[in-house]
Formats: C-alpha cells, sequence, structure tokens
C-alpha cells in the first residue's frame, strides 16, 4: 500500500473516530440527516428508473 | 428520533410491550459512528393478549393505529420514523433484550443492546452489511471480548466466529 493510500485511510479512520466519540443525540441528529439524504437519492433512482425511455428516430 | 423513543416509553408504561431493546444500524450508532439507515428496529418481549396465550404484534399495531400511527407493511410510521418490531427469534434476542442497557437520550431513556449482542446478532444474521458491521465495531475496539466470548459459547456461535475470522480478519495485524 503506498503512503498516499496509507494516509487517506488513516484520515478516514480518524474521522470515524471522532464522529463515534460525538454524544449520542448528536449523532441521532446525523443519523437523521443520512436518511433524508439516503430518502432523497432512492427517490431520484426511482424518477430515472421510471423515465419512459427516448425514442430513437 | 427522540419523538420515537418516547413513544417506546409510553408503550412500555401503557403494557403494550415488556421490555425492549434498540437494535440494527440505531443501536450500533450508540457504539459507533451514525450508521445510515431508513428504519428503527426494536426487539420487544410481548405480552399475551388477555385470555390468551398467543403472543401477536397486533396489540402493538392496533395500539399505535390508534394513536395516528400510520402501518406501511411490516413498519410502523412512529413519529416520522418507519418501526419494525421483532418478537425474539430465539435465545439470542431474548438475551438481548434482558441484558440490554439504558441510555438517556436528551431526556429520555431508552433501552439499548449492548455492543456484544449486536455483534453475536449480526454474527448469526450473517449478511454482507452484518459482516461490514462486525468488522466496524471491531476497528472502533468497542467491544469487550471476554463478554463475546462467553456470549459466542452462550448461543453456539464459536465456529462461526472462526469462520468470519478466518475470512475477514486473517491479514488484520
Amino acid at each position: 500500500m503506498s503512503d498516499w493510500m496509507r494516509q487517506i485511510l488513516e484520515s478516514k479512520r480518524a474521522m470515524r473516530s471522532r464522529l463515534a466519540s460525538l454524544p449520542i443525540a448528536e449523532k441521532l441528529a446525523l443519523l437523521e440527516k443520512l436518511r433524508g439524504r439516503s430518502l432523497a437519492i432512492r427517490a431520484a433512482r426511482l424518477a430515472r428508473l421510471t423515465k419512459p425511455a427516448l425514442k430513437t428516430p | 428520533m427522540k419523538a420515537t423513543l418516547a413513544v417506546l416509553n409510553q408503550m412500555q408504561a401503557d403494557g403494550v410491550i415488556g421490555a425492549y431493546a434498540i437494535g440494527g444500524a440505531v443501536g450500533a450508532t450508540f457504539y459507533l459512528e451514525p450508521v445510515a439507515t431508513l428504519d428503527l428496529d426494536v426487539f420487544v418481549l410481548l405480552k399475551p393478549a388477555t385470555g390468551s396465550v398467543l403472543l401477536t404484534l397486533s396489540s402493538i399495531y392496533d395500539y399505535l393505529k390508534a394513536r395516528g400511527h400510520r402501518i406501511e407493511g411490516e413498519y410502523v410510521i412512529v413519529e416520522g420514523w418507519p418501526v419494525q418490531f421483532l418478537p425474539p427469534a430465539g435465545p439470542l434476542e431474548e438475551e438481548a433484550i434482558t441484558q440490554s442497557v439504558q441510555v438517556e437520550v436528551e431526556g429520555v431513556s431508552v433501552s439499548v443492546m449492548t455492543a456484544e449482542h449486536l455483534v453475536a446478532i449480526a454474527l448469526a444474521t450473517g449478511r454482507a452489511k452484518d459482516f461490514s458491521r462486525i468488522l466496524q465495531f471491531i476497528e472502533a475496539g468497542a467491544l469487550d471480548t471476554a463478554r463475546l466470548d462467553a456470549l459466542l459459547a452462550r448461543h453456539g456461535l464459536l465456529a462461526k466466529w472462526a469462520g468470519f475470522g478466518e475470512k475477514f480478519l486473517r491479514d488484520t495485524p
């Protein structure tokens, strides 16, 4: 593994550790936001899937 | 979420459910970084209806419906969160409920599974996302290994745990 990749993984680990140590009320608030984003992504994906295919001339 | 948790406590106070424990991704969030999820898994010990020995979820649905909460398939939408009520599938889940820990969330006291029970249930469930969550628990150092070992032995999960270690932890220093 390159030093660059090791640094990236280490910074991700540090961020996860910081998030894990937040007070539970803050973590649950983040969970609400994550859920909102997941629902928005899901809705966008569904809209794309249900869009009628363009007809080629 | 806080309002949803308060409803659970009210259900318990009103005798609709016995002991309960939050599991799944929301339960894991009490120990890890927030884990994205769309629903809340609540494991409940059910009380048999008066004059009956049968344990069903219908009393939960009836109670919540009467208070304006919407039923959607196997979920009840409680204060904006889809909640799935899960009766224990066996002794492991039963123990996870009875040995749950009380956590205070902005003045609301909630019962949450221990980290070790969450991991044991994830191991027993065995989907890719469950294994991924177990790895998160290990990486976060959120487990009491002696306690986990005893729990896994008690519920016949040691072989499965060894298989998990062989597959995912072999190269871990």
